[in-house]
């Protein structure tokens, strides 16, 4: 024991706990370095799997734009105009292909139209999507997938359809493959906020709240058809209408032919296939006598039982205007209107003022391109300051040229108590309307103007009109422009309008009918607007008057209360 | 006494475990269904969008009109014209008591052979 008590260190051993206690920690320490190490992988794995950015793209598009949807538009009564439906939509991953030659040939045969050796280079490569078609029928996709080919898959896509095909076309336009508008009220809002939405991503599914147009389908029917009649029994190149209420301002039909099938674009483009209504301007004769008496009898000027000289032509340097339906004698006012005189409108203006005149074509508007919501609008041409013999021709509508819509406001505010409204393509209710109500004349005016227009049904221009739209109380004012050809008015070369209301005791709806160019229609009398434009006006307010609630009413009662106190 | 514990937390974990796995394969079951039905609603709503783009079709005043022309001379049918509209007022009211003598008239009438109603027309004509 002393041996080893000296000079040496005492040796130390641990006790059996002791050195059990040091393993464990030693271990311990080895398991917790050893979970670290694997949670901290696990960790760094979630980390990394985050930062992965999900290619969420199609040919650089994202999904959500590719199924974004559009709301459906409906017509004022709640049928559809225009719908999404949902379409299948083929697309191949390349890289996942295994055979492309056979993949290929397999494609070619459920789609013929596709060309072998364009499919054979599409499917070639290490590209993660192509497209192969787009918008195709649940039926050949059925036929795609049992051909049973890896790599080839579907994506739903929403394509937009127009049940009416060319019904309403230039009202509705057209939405490009990417549910875009291109044209008309599609793209009207796009240009509101449905763009917006799908950039969002929010416009998916059918949520989208339908869009209640103001159009009623029926009269857009009845006015197409007899639009349609009307080009071939007049050999007319071309034929226009639009019919609003004139309360609220609701463009209940707007029909422009030639026109387009929506459903296929490319049709769009045809030539002639513009909208006349708002994207045309056109001189529109003698309607514009409505504009030139009106604002005259309002101006207090001229009176409605007041008599013009219209003997004689109205000379200007070496041109003489005369009269087309020449009278050459002493006319009152509702006469000249219902001769449609030429002379007269010239003396009426000169009565009450050339630049009061050109106030009022302000006033109504006549500067301003038409307000409705569709794009396609030209902004109309009217000589800034009227010299006398502008003025004297602008008095029976040549020298300036403007949209239909503006006529037809015009005749609107007319009759409406001299209110003249904002058109639109939307639903609305008549105290929205009343807050777009300018007073363009007084009440008397337009008291006076419903005569006139009446009159005109009753004797002058437009009995053509009333034959077909007889018991109810149609009026208004025909207009026969001759064209400009090559720098020249072609007298044989004209386009007829006839601008009109009705029912005029009680005036509800107005509506424009343009013909351009027709011809006389075999057996009948003439080619003046009264014998064309006047009778499509007629056989349209024959059709469409009872599915907007009037019924006839043959008692001449109705004509009389309409003369004004001045005239018994 | 620990043994016991240590057997019971043993049997608890076996049974949590057993839950555990239970549920999740359950609710993987669940969420598997789900997207099937999510498959199915979808499909059935692009049928359904099919089907309501056929109706509106159908239902067009475009489509529906040359059908009407078609069988125009089969359903002898007219244009309504201006002159055959009527108003409520030109209805009669109803009689106070039946005009038993009219009545009998009209029986004898037809007993003889006689439409009275037939010769109306005939006449109007």
């Amino acid at each position: 024991m002393a041996a080893l008590d000296a000079g040496s260190l005492p040796i130390a051993v641990d006790g059996a706990r002791k050195t059990r206690r040091h393993l464990t920690k030693a271990r311990i320490r080895w398991v917790v370095v050893a979970l670290f190490l694997v949670f901290s992988t696990v960790g760094g794995r979630l980390v990394q799997l985050g930062m992965v950015v999900q290619d969420n793209t199609i040919e650089g598009q994202t999904r959500d734009i590719i199924t974004a949807s559009r709301p459906p538009i409906l017509d004022r009564n709640g049928l559809e105009l225009a719908v999404d439906i949902r379409v299948p939509s083929l697309f191949a991953e390349p890289r996942r292909i295994i055979d492309v030659n056979e993949a290929a040939e397999a494609i070619h045969s459920v789609l013929p139209d596709l060309n072998v050796d364009w499919l054979r280079q599409r499917l070639t490569g290490d590209k993660g999507f192509v497209w192969i078609k787009r918008e195709l029928t649940p039926a050949i996709q059925d036929k795609i997938m049992q051909l049973g080919i890896p790599g080839l898959d579907f994506v739903t896509e929403s394509k937009r359809f127009y049940p009416g095909g060319p019904e309403a076309s230039h009202i509705l336009g057209a939405v490009n493959i990417d549910n875009q508008g291109i044209a008309g009220i599609e793209k009207a809002m796009d240009n509101n906020d449905v763009a917006l939405l799908q950039q969002l991503g929010l416009a998916r599914g059918n949520e989208l709240a339908p869009v209640n147009l103001s159009i009623d389908l029926r009269v857009q029917h009845a006015m197409r058809d007899v639009l349609a009649d009307a080009i071939t029994r007049y050999q007319a190149e071309s034929a226009a209408g639009i019919m609003m209420d004139i309360k609220t301002g609701e463009v209940l039909g707007l029909v422009s032919l030639p026109d387009f099938d929506p459903n296929n674009p490319v049709t769009a483009l045809q030539k002639d296939s513009f909208n006349r209504i708002t994207a045309g301007i056109f001189e529109l004769g003698s309607t514009m006598k409505s504009v030139t008496i009106a604002g005259a009898l309002d101006s207090g000027k001229v009176k409605i039982n007041d008599s013009f000289d219209a003997r004689f032509g109205v000379r200007f340097g070496r041109f003489t205007i005369d009269d087309f339906h020449g009278k050459h004698r002493i006319l009152t006012v509702p006469e000249i209107y219902k001769y449609s005189s030429n002379v007269g409108a010239i003396k009426v203006m000169q009565a009450w003022g050339k630049d009061n005149f050109r106030a009022f074509l302000a006033k109504l508007g006549f500067d301003q391109p038409e307000p409705l919501e569709l794009p396609e609008r030209r902004m109309p041409s009217v000589p800034k300051s009227f010299s006398e013999i502008v003025a004297a021709t602008a008095a029976f509508g040549h020298g300036l040229s403007v949209s239909p819509v503006a006529m037809l406001r015009a005749m609107a505010a007319f009759a409406n108590d001299g209110l003249m409204v904002k058109p639109t393509l939307y639903k609305t209710s008549l105290d929205d309307a009343k807050q777009t109500y300018q007073r363009v004349v007084s009440e008397q005016t337009s008291h006076e103007m419903r005569y006139i227009m009446r009159l005109n049904a009753l004797e002058g221009s437009g009995t053509r009109m009333n034959k077909f739209a007889a018991g109810y109380r149609a009026g208004g004012k025909t207009g026969t422009a001759e064209k400009v050809i090559n720098g020249r008015y072609d007298s044989s070369k004209v386009l007829a309008l006839f601008a009109s209301v009705f029912p005029l005791d009680n005036p509800r709806y107005a509506m424009m009918v343009l013909v351009d160019n027709p011809h006389t229609e075999p057996g009948q009398g003439g080619h003046t607007a009264g014998w064309n434009a006047g009778e499509a006006t007629g056989r349209i307010i024959a059709r469409v008057a009872p599915m907007l609630g009037i019924s006839p009413d043959f008692s001449p009662m109705l004509d009389t209360e309409l003369v004004p106190p001045e005239l018994h | 006494m620990i043994r016991t514990l240590n057997i019971l937390l043993v049997c608890s974990a076996i049974g949590l475990l057993i839950g555990v796995y239970a549920l999740k394969y359950a609710s993987e079951d669940l969420a598997a269904e789900k997207v099937q039905l999510a498959r199915q609603i979808e499909r059935q709503q692009a049928d359904l969008s099919l089907l309501k783009a056929d109706w509106a079709f159908l239902n067009q005043p475009a489509n529906v009109g040359p059908v009407v022309n078609r069988h125009v001379a089969e359903l002898s049918l007219q244009t309504l014209t201006q002159d055959q509209f009527g108003s409520i007022d030109l209805i009669p009211m109803r009689l106070k008591a039946p005009d038993t003598a009219g009545l009998d008239g009209l029986f004898e009438a037809l007993n003889q052979g006689v439409d009275p109603i037939q010769q109306l027309i005939k006449e109007s004509n």
